[in-house]
């Protein structure tokens, strides 16, 4: 039997100490398997859930909510991942209390600079997937010039990339 | 903020996020792309600076850096009632469609079909995180480059180390993002020396 208090603190403690994405993943899945709350199986689901369902990859925890747990699974999912990320309104009035110190400023620059090479880092992460082949990277390339040129709109360079993967890969 | 555009109303602020949301398949770089899209392209309601700046606080928060943000635009619009209805907006109608997918999915999750056309649009989520990385380099490199050749080439290297690190040594993101702040802060910290060569940013503002 589940008990709904631990459970949402096992998704909370996970969330806290990661950053987004899956990140929160090896913490709960440790500790619900340990608990035989969820399968591995249930796991594998959400995580494609995820990539396939529209908002921000973390949201891949409320189909595991859901399926280890039903509706209120997925609503305590829901508030574990809402609740960490208000710690930023203290980090941003820390920082502006001290933002006028030439450190602080060069420390922020750095952050920003780190910012753009783990996004380059995530783009290379999704493209270096096993299941990339050389028609894969034709998709990013066209799918990369379509965005850049901002007269088509986005669903549509997904559902082109989506078609071209079904005519291609079936 | 007198000159630029007057920000959204409430329900305005709720249909942005609420479509940003359900727009963004494909993950995290889907949904980082469309709110730059939204709030500096669109409607112009802040700069590329200023989300840049955002999205720096939000990257040492725990948790979900994409809802840290959200809570700060919706901060900047709306004081408290702008967060909870951004944030209601980008989380309720995705996690919604979340929960029936997974009921859904179970069933159609093995069909070569399904797994043809997931495998087609991961590369093109790919290619929408890098205009996404190189939305966030350019107004930076442009600024360093004004400060020479030097500050130019020490922020691509620490871009460029940055990456390598994650990719060759998968350090974890807090590591490099520590290793940036402690390099930012030791080469990167405005000097004011009285005769240097200085046009740096005051005048321009």
């Amino acid at each position: 039997m589940i008990n709904p208090f631990s459970y949402f603190l096992i998704f909370l403690k996970a969330a806290l100490f990661s950053t987004g994405g899956l990140s929160n993943l090896p913490s709960i899945h440790q500790d619900l398997l340990s608990n035989g709350w969820a399968t591995e199986a249930e796991f594998g689901q959400s995580v494609a859930i995820g990539q396939v369902s529209p908002g921000p990859n973390g949201l891949w925890v409320i189909s595991l909510g859901y399926l280890s747990f039903g509706y209120l699974g997925a609503i305590l999912a829901l508030l574990s991942i809402t609740l960490p990320p208000f710690l930023v309104l203290v980090v941003a009035s820390a920082y502006t209390q001290i933002e006028h110190r030439p450190r602080v400023q060069g420390a922020m620059y750095g952050v920003s600079l780190a910012v753009v090479g783990l996004t380059l880092t995530a783009c290379w992460t999704i493209l270096a997937q096993p299941g990339i082949d050389w028609r894969g990277l034709l998709i990013a390339v066209v799918a990369f010039g379509l965005a850049l040129s901002r007269k088509v709109n986005f669903l549509l360079i997904l559902a082109l990339a989506g078609l071209t993967g079904y005519l291609l890969y079936r | 903020m007198e000159q630029q555009n007057p920000g959204p109303g409430k329900w305005q602020l709720f249909r942005i996020w609420a479509n940003i949301g359900l727009q963004s398949f494909g993950g995290g770089a889907s949904t980082i792309f469309l709110i730059q899209r939204a709030f500096t392209e669109k409607h112009k309601w802040m700069s590329i600076d200023e989300f840049t700046h955002f999205w720096s606080l939000c990257i040492p928060t725990p948790g979900i850096n994409l809802v840290a943000v959200t809570i700060l635009i919706g901060r900047k619009f709306g004081g408290i009632g702008g967060i909870f209805v951004s944030l209601a907006g980008l989380l309720i109608p995705s996690a919604i469609i979340t929960c029936l997918l997974a009921a859904l999915f179970q069933h159609i999750e093995t069909l070569p079909a399904v797994q043809a056309t997931i495998r087609g649009i991961i590369p093109a989520t790919g290619a929408i995180m890098l205009l996404v990385g190189l939305n966030f380099a350019g107004p930076l490199l442009r600024k360093s480059s004004k400060e020479g050749i030097f500050v130019l080439l020490a922020s691509c290297t620490i871009i460029v180390l940055c990456a390598l690190a994650v990719i060759l040594f998968k350090t974890p993101a807090i590591v490099v993002v520590l290793g940036a702040i402690v390099l930012g802060a030791l080469f990167f910290a405005p000097k004011q020396k009285p005769g240097s060569v200085s046009q740096q940013g005051d005048e321009q503002q």
